[in-house]
């Protein structure tokens, strides 16, 4: 990476978290630790409660118990504006962009807590990184594509410089080569930086390649955790998320 | 003493009317959900009627100082027949507005502008109905009969109203108290899914309309049949709003609520500010009137938002089930209690979802050809061609925003592609709305939470059961006679499956008020009681516990067995390996893939799009 | 009078009532657009702060000074609702027809709260109408003219305020997804408060120019604008403040031009008629497609 953009991570912690909507728990007694310069992922079946857990670490569901951190300072419960001041990039699955505003628009609500002087610069190293936005600064967000949304996304939280960096399904509804780019190249390529990535991934898989940690959730807790090499070798886990036979029919 | 009996005959006579207009608003409010907030013109247009049926012709009318358009001279109770046929009558232009998918505010503002419409209209219109000085000297029903100046008149004018007020609350009570009744009350509280389960909200919403026009027109009728004038500045849209306040303080959705509203709101209102020593001030007593009745009405939604009556919980599941009175309700929403299902295994679902006459042959009953769908100039779904085979259960998987939710609510008509066919059962029903197709046995299930939150557990199960004879509008003017037993037959029914899903002693909770997965699986349960051709789940186990996923695959499977067919939307890998055959891919709004599970995983491109990314 | 000069001078009404309902509409999208309420209130708040200026003025302040107290009124008025009313009530979840119909309870309250104050009488502003000048075949007083060109900065701003400060973005932002602004570090609540104020002082000063322009008003005066306000904001889709602006100049000269060829009686029935065709045909506005998810 030739820019600088993200900060030298913190670290995000959740202690004993239990949270969810109207008092009722979906995510409950979580603990997760991410540190700078790696990738946790979690993993799970849908409904098993990742989104809550991300949404709960950055201030968007409620917290029920348990306290989250980011360096030493406690951020249970805190206002998700309070969060993204702290360098708490939060890119949610959907609704990652605001449509009806242009690319340049969504990435100026982006800078939106940097001082005035500082965006056009801060714009200019983000398309750096993503040159494929450079052309479309007009277009109204709503009309890009998949991928280009996305980039878009991931621009915007970008542009507070964030040491935390909290990623929904970042891959969902990208073309395979593009999701491929995004984790190994680009999420990856954060982590590397010494950024700390906390990432829910639907894909078992691509997710156990780019992770140095990885949680399994069901049923609203953490069932199985492990670095991606052990859980490759447990039997529940291949059975459950892998798909049983995939290492068979899987070529080459 | 007589000036006082006067003045009681005139309250039982404004009584009567208020009442009247309180029971038909609450029933389109409360129990259909709908806000007309034009309400008043109906009550307005019944008075109008009456009177210019009733009046002899304009010309030869006391020298023929007003104007006004019939004046058939006709004796009671051809008017208020006539006034009642108008209001009905009335209600069939706002079908357009409010027989549709429109947010219920914005409809609720297409009914108050129309109101402020038709007020100008006859305000400025001379011809019509008099102008803005309104029509005067109504002659007053059974004048031959009795002096209408003297105390007799006045009570026996009373007591026709009472009368009338008392058949009305029957005749209500009768409708709502229905499987029908049920239906309305389900569409209030969620019209998508009760369209989607074959009600159809046009229908219902004009039945509504026009049932609570006739009354309203009834009021207005016997209104001015008592006070001999009207004119515009009497019928404002305030005046709606007004009733509105009457039945939330007196409880919407409840009959007695909305006559206890009408004593306390309208009538209570104008009778106390009798009672105030004249003010210098002539506008002050009205305007302090106004005040009042907008605060009532904010205070009353703050404080005690179901009114002072609120509506009563239905009890369907009675005294028989001794399940229900031995095993208490357990307390909390623990996981633990929803990993076990009740004795499932043994329901006998031929039996219990009527799948008898279903031939099971495997042929193609539902598919489709290019089927597209953009929104924004995106398109989400593109040019997708599948077929369900009967007796099976086909699964359908990709990435998340690959277009498989948009495909089967497309399949399902809650909305409409922008290119392509679908076909059922060899019939193109590409354009057939989603109620009908719901009703030809292609049902569908939602992603997100779809329960009809304040019907009961059972009674959303209920609801969904197609054919009940108490389900249409006549069906429930003939009474319980007519369909109770049948519904009888359903609640057990309902609650055999409620039993073998282990949730029988929330039968008769509020739905709202049951923790996500039970609510899955009350979804679940209310589409099988659909009694379905063609099931269309959407991801029917998320957020439900895998042990129990797994026992309800092997239902489902049961049930394709049976003959019912299934067309599945699933994340899980694990549950498309168990249980469907064949798993169709989409990905990127396209058909990537079909075949067995095995198949797919050979097939390298499926895994690069999928499988492992 | 020729064809042509019919034509022209109720285009010249019609430049008037547009003007006004355009500033009067933009400020109630604007309120539509960041918190998803019908604020069927909106028009005794603008009869009220009418009433606030006029206060002022028949105590010898000039008419136009007296347009800053208005818009103050109307400002602090609307974010008190707001704050108060309906934010409590909408974090209830309660169905948006709730909020609506505690809206026309405290429209109920605003607008007889001031008759029971000011009395039922009619008064006016103490304003010279001015020299009148003949404009293209329009006749225009000067009042007129001072309320076109209030009315054309106005509007400017509005459009320099949303499309260039960083507080119209992210009023935008917020009316387009309140969840993701706050992840942006937008404080919403402040922005949204922030969007009441200046709503509101639209609100009150399309009050004010409204009383001036009508001439002779009382406490129920502004009670059927909102059928006009409705009908714009429609006609260009709810929340969008340019299509406010469109449907404000269409419903404006529709009304006025159909008065002059068919009957002033019925102008209204312009904007009804728009306002049905638009809720049952395309509830979402000419330019505007029905919202996904």
């Amino acid at each position: 990476m030739s820019v600088e953009l993200s900060q030298s991570g913190q670290v995000l912690t959740a202690t004993g978290l239990s949270a969810g909507y109207d008092g009722r728990p979906i995510v409950q007694d979580v603990n997760i630790e991410a540190t700078p310069g790696k990738v946790v992922s979690i993993v799970g079946p849908n409904g098993s409660g990742k989104s809550t857990l991300l949404k709960s670490l950055v201030g968007v569901v409620p917290v029920l118990g348990g306290t989250v951190s980011v360096g030493a300072k406690d951020i249970t419960n805190m206002t998700p504006e309070k969060v993204a001041a702290l360098g708490v990039g939060y890119v949610p699955q959907i609704d990652d962009v605001f449509p009806p505003l242009t690319v340049k628009e969504n990435l100026e609500i982006g800078g939106y807590l940097l001082a005035r002087r500082d965006v056009a610069t801060r714009i200019e190293a983000v398309l750096e990184f993503f040159p494929r936005l450079k052309v479309m600064l007009t277009r109204k967000a709503g009309k890009l594509s998949g991928g280009e949304r996305k980039m878009l996304a991931m621009g915007r939280v970008l542009m507070l410089s964030p040491s935390v960096l909290v990623l929904d399904e970042p891959t969902a509804n990208l073309a395979p080569i593009v999701a491929t780019q995004l984790l190994e190249e680009y999420i990856r390529g954060f982590a590397d930086h010494g950024s700390t990535v906390l990432l829910v991934e639907q894909r078992a898989k691509a997710a156990l390649r780019i992770s140095d940690w990885t949680c399994v959730l069901g049923g609203g807790r953490v069932v199985l955790e492990g670095a991606p090499r052990d859980l490759e070798q447990d039997p529940v886990f291949v059975e459950s998320f892998l798909g049983g036979g995939t290492a068979r029919h899987q070529a080459p | 003493m007589p000036a006082y009996a006067f003045y009681l005959a005139t309250i039982i006579v404004y009584g009567a009317v208020d009442a009247m207009a309180c029971l038909a608003l609450n029933v389109e409010f409360g129990f259909a959900g709908i806000s007309n907030f034009g309400f008043i013109i109906f009550q307005s247009v019944g008075a109008y009627v009456a009177a210019v049926l009733s009046m002899p012709p304009a010309a030869t009318s006391n020298g023929g100082f007003q104007q006004y358009i019939l004046g058939w001279h006709l004796a009671w109770p051809l008017p208020w027949i006539g006034a009642a046929i108008a209001g009905g009558l009335l209600a069939l232009p706002f079908v357009f507005l409010v027989g549709k998918r429109l947010r219920g505010d914005f409809a609720a503002v297409g009914l108050l502008v129309s109101a402020v419409l038709l007020n100008v209209l006859v305000k400025d219109y001379v011809p019509l109905f008099n102008g803005d000085a309104g029509i005067s000297i109504v002659p007053a029903p059974f004048q031959s009969h009795w002096n209408p100046q003297g105390l007799t008149y006045q009570f026996v004018y009373g007591g026709v109203a009472v009368l009338l007020t008392v058949v009305i609350y029957y005749v209500f009570r009768r409708i709502t108290e229905s499987p029908y009744g049920r239906s309305l009350r389900a569409m209030r509280d969620n019209d998508i899914v009760a369209d989607s389960l074959g009600k159809s909200l046009r229908s219902q919403r004009t039945a509504v309309l026009v049932l609570g026009g006739m009354v309203a027109g009834l009021s207005g009728a016997i209104l001015v049949g008592f006070i001999s004038l009207w004119a515009p500045g009497a019928w404002g849209y305030a005046e709606t709003i007004v009733l509105f306040a009457a039945i939330i303080l007196g409880g919407a959705g409840n009959h007695k609520g909305a006559i206890l509203g009408a004593i306390l709101v309208p009538l209570g209102f104008e009778e106390i500010t009798r009672f105030l020593p004249p003010l210098s001030n002539p506008t002050l007593v009205p305007a302090l009137e106004w005040v009042a009745i907008g605060l009532l009405i904010i205070l009353f939604l703050w404080f005690r938002p179901d009114g002072i009556l609120p509506e009563r919980r239905r009890i369907l599941s009675g005294a028989q089930s001794d399940a229900v009175k031995l095993a208490p309700a357990p307390s909390g929403d623990s996981t633990d209690a929803l990993i076990k299902l009740g004795n499932i295994d043994e329901l006998d679902f031929r039996k219990l979802l009527r799948l008898h006459d279903i031939v099971n042959d495997h042929r193609v009953i539902l598919s489709t050809q290019g089927l597209t769908k953009s929104f924004h100039g995106v398109t989400v779904v593109s040019d997708v061609s599948i077929e369900v085979n009967q007796g099976r259960v086909t699964g359908l998987i990709g990435p998340n925003g690959a277009g498989k939710s948009t495909t089967l609510a497309m399949l399902a008509g809650t909305l409409t592609p922008s290119g392509g066919k679908i076909f059922y059962d060899g019939r193109d029903i590409t354009n057939v709305p989603s109620h009908q197709r719901a009703q030809m046995g292609l049902v569908r299930t939602f992603q997100l939470a779809s329960e009809f939150k304040k019907l009961t557990v059972l009674e959303n199960l209920v609801s969904a059961i197609p054919d009940q004879s108490g389900d249409s509008f006549w069906g429930a003017l003939r009474g319980k006679r007519f369909w109770g037993r049948e519904d009888r037959a359903n609640i057990e029914r309902a609650m055999e499956i409620l039993g073998g899903f282990g949730l029988l002693h929330y039968a008769d909770t509020y739905a709202g008020s049951l923790s996500g997965g039970q609510r899955r699986l009350v979804e679940i349960m209310r589409a099988m009681l659909a009694e379905p051709k063609v099931l269309l789940l959407d991801e029917p186990m998320a957020g439900v516990h895998p042990n129990l996923a797994h026992k309800i695959g092997d239902q489902l499977t049961r049930l394709a067995q049976g003959g019912m067919t299934i067309l599945m939307v699933e994340h899980e890998l694990s549950i498309m390996d168990a249980f469907c055959d064949p798993v169709i891919v989409l990905a990127e709004g396209r058909v990537l893939a079909e075949g067995t599970m095995a198949e797919l995983r050979s097939k390298s491109e499926v895994v690069e799009a999928y499988l492992v990314g | 009078m020729s064809a042509v000069s019919v034509f022209m001078s109720s285009f010249g009404f019609g430049l008037m009532t547009a003007a006004v309902l355009a500033i009067a509409t933009v400020g109630f999208t604007m309120q539509f657009a960041v918190t998803n309420v019908l604020n069927l209130a909106y028009g005794s708040v603008m009869i009220n702060s009418a009433f606030v200026a006029y206060y002022f003025n028949a105590r010898g302040m000039n008419a136009w000074v007296t347009l800053v107290f208005g818009m103050v009124t109307g400002a602090v008025v609307s974010w008190a609702l707001n704050r108060f009313v309906f934010t409590p009530f909408q974090r209830r979840n309660l169905a948006p027809i709730t909020v609506v119909i505690v809206a026309l309870g405290v429209d109920l309250v605003g607008t007889f709260g001031l008759q029971a104050i000011v009395g039922g009488g009619y008064v006016s502003f103490r304003l010279a109408p001015g020299q009148e000048y003949h404009i293209l075949g329009m006749f225009l007083s000067g009042m007129q003219l001072v309320i076109l060109a209030i009315c054309a900065v106005v509007l400017g701003m509005i459009h320099w305020l949303l499309k260039y400060t960083r507080l119209g973005k992210a009023m935008r932002a917020t009316s387009a997804n309140p969840n993701l602004a706050r992840n942006s570090g937008v404080k919403t609540q402040m922005v949204i408060s922030t969007t009441w104020l200046i709503s509101g002082a639209l609100c009150g000063l399309a009050g004010t120019v409204f009383a001036m322009n009508t001439g002779v008003f009382e406490a129920t005066s502004a009670q059927l604008y909102i059928v006009m306000l409705l009908a714009a904001m429609f006609l260009g889709g709810p929340g969008e403040p340019y299509g406010a602006m469109f449907g404000a100049l269409t419903i404006g000269l529709a009304t006025e031009i159909s008065a002059a060829y068919i009957s002033p009686q019925y102008k209204e029935v312009v904007a009804f008629l728009a306002l049905l065709g638009m809720l049952t045909f395309r509830p979402y506005g000419i330019f505007g497609s029905e919202k996904t998810n």
